[in-house]
């Protein structure tokens, strides 16, 4: 471990804004991943010109620096695999600017997603990206991973909605990428590049985003599906006829019981559902589009199909599917839900093959593991619940893991739709990129020479997740 | 590892469930203590990492560990948000039982008191989770059964009664807040003393740009429970040309500590001194919240506010 001088960061953020209590440090090191190491110090900038000074002194010294939103990141993005320095970015979290004229806002990158949409609510416009977890993640966490959610099937993910950064770089300079403009080809669009980057190429200091107006109807309907194959075929018919849902998102038999323990929602037990949603200024047009992906369900026999304008309905489904991940844990008391295997991309048409797969693997190894997803977009989320204190689980769930990221690649598929990489699924993401890593590691250098930016994630990543850092479990050996 | 696990023999038991918090962070959102300090090792999700640290023996059992534990207003607002059915606040309370035992008693929001206390066994009567008793030196407080409710704070006549590490929640910090509020926007009329259970935070961690809080008529002060609240806080915002207060508190009989009926009877003696001042009462007003009721809490406020913009500025 490197000697910081603290005394040097507590002149550029104040002595309250800075932790090296070993019982901070300790939680730091963990986010929402299986992955745990210790930091070296906790520095809260509040300014821009605070963080180019912290670059600048640790790009001095060569000390890592990982950038930290809300630590909701399922893959270790944030844990500070060769210590360092977190930059805890919460206390950067102003709303700088609503504009309406030009339809776009200016954000800290501390803001929470849901803050955001909360101020935006009374001018009737949202942000659409929005993860599940947009009550604590912050849009530089956000940005980091390019994350989206049950709404990007319709207005896209969070790359799609950011029109331009300012970021401080490894070296403490400060450039301004993007533009105000919804259209830009004035070369390397390089703000693009900063999304799903995960922290390794700048320190983003400022996001201008853009909004759409909030729909005036908004319908959502659920099908039922008695074989799981019918419901992922449901999926690609759905996405190949045209049709614009503004949600369609998969749950299998296990996601089901478990949001039903959890939140009594009240969803039928079956093999799977479907959860669709269309919405807009006309309700002819919303019916229109709720009517054909009906037809759609019912002709891949969907069942009980029920579909309903009621917020309050809706809002319950709403927040189930919020909650899925942490209902996960409930399934079975005696398994505990890990981010493994988190998520994933396939092409529409794999998707009901992907989910049989999912399930096929898990039965294989001895491991339960769960379909579900913002499918509409292609993206299939699943976790593994297993007996975490048990060493064969970890043997069984990473051979799981392996077979299941094996096929994605096959099919045409990608390791993250969404989560990122981080270092739980750098395995897969590694043989799938094999051909452009060297052209990474160059864009890498080029940005960090010193490699101080969140170093040994994504590429950098170790070949083994189990032994990369500690586990966040007790493991009996 | 093994030893290390058996010295936390109340914490012992929750392994499993430590495993099954999924670290999803949905916890901290509504938490007070995060909420004020916005450091993410003083939100629920940091104690539960903590009480895991500790029983793994990943961490040691030091002062500072040990504070993190000792701190929680047990608003329990983390454990309705939690959807993996981790009971945090029991298992915080099994973790400062071994960690009392080991020596280490925080304080963290725990009451202390004073040299000065004048041991009128006052606050041992009042306490509502049998926390305080004479120890036949002086009183104590059982740092296990504490919750950091402040009643014995409200009933101490001497003042020796203390929460230290109070996040915010103490008398002089709301005071200052309000007069803070009062004095730098023109807009200003009431303000709003929430309990924490009754309150529900809206734009909870990020801050809205100046030109939206210009026009801010009123601000909300969360004073946990509603039991600490006394007519010298209530009656402060008046001096700063305050229209009105209004205190929120829990339904009877929903109360952890029982809190709500002091406020009550707190809230009807100022009514009463307002009338003999000439002052319309309704000034100071007391409403009952279930918790996390915020459609209910935002229509109160809005009566309240429809009812003071009618009566103007006290002359
Ligand atoms: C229950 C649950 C549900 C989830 N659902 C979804 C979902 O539906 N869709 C989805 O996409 N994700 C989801 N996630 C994953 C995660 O919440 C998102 O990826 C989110 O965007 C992370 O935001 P954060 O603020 O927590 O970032 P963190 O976890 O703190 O950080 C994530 C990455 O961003 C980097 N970073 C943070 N701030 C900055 C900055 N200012 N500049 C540069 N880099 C930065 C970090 O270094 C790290 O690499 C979910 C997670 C949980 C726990
Ligand atoms: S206690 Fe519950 S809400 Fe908090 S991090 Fe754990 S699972 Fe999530
Ligand atoms: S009970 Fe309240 S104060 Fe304690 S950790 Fe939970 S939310 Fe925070
Ligand atoms: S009255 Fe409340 S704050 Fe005082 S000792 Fe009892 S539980 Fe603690």
């Amino acid at each position: 471990m490197k000697k910081i001088d603290t005394t040097k960061l507590k002149n550029i953020v104040g002595g309250h804004n800075i932790k090296t209590d070993p019982a901070d440090l300790y939680i730091y090191g963990s986010d929402s991943s299986v992955h745990h190491a210790m930091p070296w110090a906790i520095v809260r900038p509040e300014t821009t010109l605070q963080v180019q000074k912290i670059m600048k002194y640790a790009n001095d010294q060569i000390i890592p620096v990982v950038a930290r939103g809300g630590g909701s990141g399922m893959c270790g993005q944030t844990v500070p695999i060769q210590g360092g320095i977190i930059l805890d970015m919460k206390k950067m979290n102003r709303i700088l600017e609503i504009n309406l004229e030009d339809v776009y806002c200016r954000v800290e990158p501390g803001v929470v997603d849901d803050d955001l949409n909360l101020a935006l609510k009374q001018y009737g416009v949202f942000y659409p990206p929005t993860p599940a977890s947009s009550r604590i993640a912050t849009i530089g966490g956000e940005i980091a991973n390019n994350a989206s959610g049950v709404r990007s099937v319709k207005y896209g993910a969070t790359r799609d909605a950011v029109l331009g950064m300012k970021v401080v770089m490894a070296n403490g300079d400060l450039v301004s990428l993007g533009a105000h403009t919804r259209v830009e080809a004035s070369g390397y669009q390089l703000h693009k590049l900063l999304v799903g980057s995960e922290g390794t190429l700048g320190i983003v200091v400022e996001a201008t985003l853009s909004f759409v107006p909030i729909p005036e109807f908004r319908c959502m309907g659920v099908a039922n599906f008695d074989v799981l194959k019918d419901a992922g075929e449901a999926i690609g018919s759905i996405m190949a006829s045209g049709a614009t849902p503004s949600m369609l998102e998969l749950m299998d038999s296990v996601a089901i019981k478990a949001v039903n323990k959890t939140m009594d929602l009240g969803l039928k037990e079956v093999a799977a559902v479907l959860i669709f949603e269309a919405d807009g200024m006309v309700k002819e047009a919303v019916d229109y589009e709720i009517n054909k992906m009906k037809k759609i369900c019912e002709k891949h026999n969907g069942q009980d199909i029920h579909a309903s304008y009621d917020p309050k309905e809706r809002a319950k489904i709403f927040l189930g599917r919020k909650k899925l991940f942490p209902a996960l844990s409930k399934y079975d008391d005696n398994l505990a839900s890990t981010a493994l295997a988190d998520d994933m991309a396939v092409p529409y048409s794999k998707m009901a093959e992907m989910a049989g797969k999912i399930h096929e693997i898990a039965a294989k190894n001895n491991i339960i593991m769960t379909a579900y997803g913002h499918c509409g977009s292609g993206c299939m989320h699943t976790k593994i619940l297993m007996d975490t204190k048990r060493k064969d689980q970890w043997d069984s769930a990473k051979k799981a893991i392996t077979q299941v990221y094996d096929y994605v690649r096959s099919v045409g598929g990608t390791t993250s739709a969404e989560h990122g990489i981080g270092i739980s699924k750098a395995e897969s993401f590694k043989i799938e990129k094999s051909d452009s890593l060297n052209l990474s590691a160059g864009i890498k250098k080029a940005f960090d020479p010193n490699n101080i930016l969140n170093p040994g994630k994504l590429a950098q990543a170790p070949e083994d997740w189990v032994t990369a850092t500690n586990l966040r479990y007790s493991v009996n050996s | 590892m093994e030893n290390k696990i058996k010295e936390f023999k109340h914490l012992e038991k929750w392994q499993g469930t430590l495993a099954n918090c999924i670290r999803c962070g949905y916890c901290f959102e509504h938490c007070p203590m995060f909420h004020h300090t916005g450091w993410e090792s003083d939100a629920p999700r940091a104690k539960i990492i903590t009480a895991f640290g500790l029983l793994e023996g990943e961490i040691e059992p030091s002062e500072a560990a040990a504070d993190k534990m000792f701190s929680c207003f047990y608003c329990k607002r983390c454990e309705a948000a939690c959807s993996s059915g981790v009971p945090l606040t029991e298992i915080f309370t099994d973790a400062k039982k071994d960690l009392v035992e080991m020596g280490l008693k925080g304080p963290g929001t725990t009451s202390i008191t004073e040299l000065y206390c004048a041991r009128c066994l006052l606050c041992v009567g009042a306490c509502p989770h049998e926390a305080r008793f004479y120890d036949g030196k002086g009183i104590a407080t059982d740092p296990a059964k504490c919750q950091a409710c402040g009643i014995c704070i409200e009933v101490c006549p001497a003042g020796a009664a203390k929460i230290e590490n109070h996040f915010g929640t103490a008398k002089d910090d709301l005071i200052e807040r309000a007069s803070t509020f009062l004095t730098t926007h023109e807009s200003s009329k009431a303000i709003i003393f929430a309990c924490n259970w009754s309150y529900y935070p809206e734009l909870q961690a990020s801050v809205l740009p100046e030109s939206e809080t210009r026009e801010k008529a009123y601000e909300i002060l969360v004073n946990m429970c509603g039991g600490r609240l006394e007519a010298h806080l209530l009656m402060a915002p008046f001096l700063h040309n305050a229209w009105g207060v209004m205190a929120a508190v829990c339904p009877d009989g929903e109360c952890q500590h029982d809190g709500n009926l002091r406020a009550k009877k707190i809230v009807e003696s100022l009514h009463n001194t307002f009338k003999s001042i000439d002052i319309n009462p309704e000034r100071v007003r007391l409403v009952q919240i279930p918790a996390g009721d915020k459609t209910l809490f935002q229509a109160e406020i809005d009566t309240f506010m429809d009812k003071l913009n009618k009566m103007g500025p006290i002359r």
